[in-house]
């Protein structure tokens, strides 16, 4: 499904200098299954997932982006996201003024729109909306609010899940999704994702401690640092990381 | 001092105004003397109107008109009354002027179009006066050829307890200058002041207002949101005048715009002169660009970049339009920034 190949990838600061984040990193996940990728702060985990969405700034220098046999560097964020690439951001965005319930029809349509798909009517939309929001949690009187504004930190992620719940990707990017929950969040957002999970869909799951993983159980764990994957395993991996730490790693790395 | 050549633009404004009274007589004066207003002078620095008028010099015709028809120079609205006002203009040198009264205790609406032909140089005029504890809700829709050029000029008397709310939409134009100046009495009495402009490239409006609080206890609220394309030029003057017998005035200004482009210019001048010292006035000015976080967030939910930046952009503007009390009406005016949005995609 996706296959990353020998990625290099330079990041342009804020005060215009370029500087290698990715440095030829390689993964594939297969549709079907779950992949984890765990690592320390400055490994270039959400920057895998900011240059697979084709965010502005992140520039593919060598290797290869395959998704479902589309070279991934030629397509629009836009386009990306029409193909089934979906990130569940680890700061999800305030917009003030536009309803969160008017964005995702928009942005559904959009979607179903480039795939040659007939829009959807906005009662079938309110219907889909309401079907999902209460499997989560969330209350439809949320989802008149403006996206994202004045949410706490759990609601936003599980506004992302929501989102995606409704958008129905092909492959999602969960980027530290479990960082602002408590428990019992942590736990529903988990279920929300559970849900997701399909024979023909893919996930990568990009977190910096164990917990999560405790809810969603990856089929493989990788672990990253200073811009390639550096170990892969099964679900012992991430265990055996909480026990031990990163030190190990980041001194292979040196 | 020297005697200045004047331009065809000019001439033609003068012979238009020969043998007239009141401000005209006073009008005709100024540009005899000195000119159409250029960049030298201070309130028309950002606002050439001598260089924007170069080129036009036949005379054309402009007036107002009340519910399709030609009117008077006075009308006086009440009694709940909606009138659509349009200030028309051809091709040319134009003056129009008017007089509403709004009695005491009256509640009207005024929705103002302004259509100006490409060519046209329009001076305006409008003098309202509401009587104590009158209602007025004025609603001003500014879309004209890009090529015109209008110095519209409104003044405000608002009497003890009385309502004034102005809500205006500019897309500009070759040079559009909106002024409002309002005389607030306090004693109860509310101002509201909200305007948008939304610039495409190459086009200008200017938004100067003052308000002068001369009662006790007056409040007024101003927000003014633009948006402002390359090549375009939006401008803000805004000013409050507390006068030392307007103590416990309520008065708070907000200017706030983007930029759509490196090569947007928005020149903003916010003042207060305040000569009381027991009341909340507040002032504040920001400019800033879209946010490219928010537009990445909204593409990788698949819309757009047009999209995104058109919704952006149109959440921005509408705030000051939430003041139109009318839903129809407040639709339709979201619908004209709509649809401009789209254009400049």
């Amino acid at each position: 499904m996706i296959k990353i190949n020998n990625l290099h990838c330079k990041v342009e600061a804020q005060d215009g200098e370029e500087k290698p984040i990715l440095k030829g990193l390689s993964l594939e996940v297969p549709a079907g299954e779950v992949h984890a990728i765990m690592g320390p702060n400055g490994s270039g985990k959400s920057t895998l997932s900011y240059v697979l969405t084709g965010r502005d700034g992140y520039e593919v220098t060598q290797g290869e982006m395959d998704f479902s046999g589309e070279d991934l560097a030629e397509l629009e964020p836009e386009e990306r996201a029409a193909k089934g690439l979906y990130l569940s951001f680890q700061y999800p965005v305030e917009i003030p003024g536009v309803p969160t319930l008017t964005f995702l029809k928009e942005a559904l349509n959009a979607q179903r729109t480039a795939r040659g798909e007939e829009e959807m009517s906005a009662p079938d939309f309110l219907k889909l909306a309401r079907e999902k929001a209460k499997a989560i949690g969330v209350s439809m009187d949320m989802l008149k609010r403006p996206v994202n504004v004045g949410f706490s930190g759990g609601e936003k992620k599980r506004m992302e899940i929501l989102q995606a719940l409704i958008l129905e990707p092909k492959f999602l990017i969960l980027d530290e999704t479990d960082s602002g929950l408590d428990i019992d969040a942590l736990k529903t957002v988990a279920e929300g994702v559970n849900t997701l999970r399909a024979d023909d869909r893919g996930m990568l799951v990009i977190t910096h401690y164990q917990r999560l993983l405790d809810y969603i159980k990856p089929d493989v764990v990788h672990i990253m640092a200073d811009g390639r994957i550096i170990k892969s395993g099964g679900p012992e991996l991430a265990h055996e990381l909480e026990a031990e730490g990163y030190d190990k790693y980041l001194t292979e790395v040196a | 001092m020297g005697v200045i050549t004047h331009t065809p633009a000019e001439q033609t404004l003068i012979d238009l105004l020969d043998g007239a009274e009141d401000w005209r007589a006073a009008a005709r004066e100024a540009v005899v003397k000195f000119g159409l207003p250029t960049k030298r002078a201070e309130a028309w620095k950002w606002s050439d109107l001598r260089r924007a008028t170069q080129g036009i010099e036949a005379a054309g015709v402009a007036g107002y008109r009340l519910d399709g028809s030609a009117i008077g120079p006075q009308i006086t609205l009440g009694a709940g009354e909606e009138m659509m006002l349009d200030l028309t203009a051809t091709a040319g040198v134009g003056i129009a002027a008017l007089e509403i009264h709004v009695p005491a205790g009256q509640t009207a609406r005024l929705i103002e179009r302004h259509d100006l032909a490409a060519g046209a140089f329009v001076t305006a005029r409008l003098e309202i006066t509401l009587g104590e504890a009158a209602t007025l809700e004025r609603v001003v829709i500014s879309e004209i050829d890009a090529d015109a050029v209008g110095a519209l000029r409104t003044r405000v008397v608002v009497a003890k307890h009385a309502k004034y709310r102005q809500s205006a939409v500019s897309f500009g134009s070759k040079l559009s200058r909106h002024e409002t100046h309002v005389s607030h009495a306090g004693e109860g009495a509310e101002v509201d002041l909200g305007a948008v402009y939304l610039l495409a490239e190459g086009r200008h409006a200017d938004f100067t207002s003052t308000v002068t609080h001369t009662g006790a206890g007056g409040v007024t609220r101003q927000l003014v949101k633009g948006a402002v394309a390359a090549h375009a030029q939006g401008v803000f003057q805004g000013k409050f005048k507390v006068e030392q017998a307007a103590q416990q005035t309520d008065a708070k200004m907000t200017h706030r715009a983007l930029m759509l482009s490196d090569k947007a210019e928005i020149d903003a001048k916010p003042e207060l002169e305040i000569y009381a010292d027991d009341v909340q006035c507040a002032h504040g000015n920001a400019l800033g660009a879209i946010d490219e976080t928010a537009l990445f967030y909204m593409r990788q939910r698949g819309l757009s970049e047009a999209k995104a930046r058109a919704m952006l952009i149109e959440s921005f503007l509408t705030e000051p339009l939430m003041l139109i009390e009318s839903e129809t009406l407040r639709e339709r005016v979201t619908g004209l920034l709509r649809v401009r949005l789209g254009e400049m995609a």
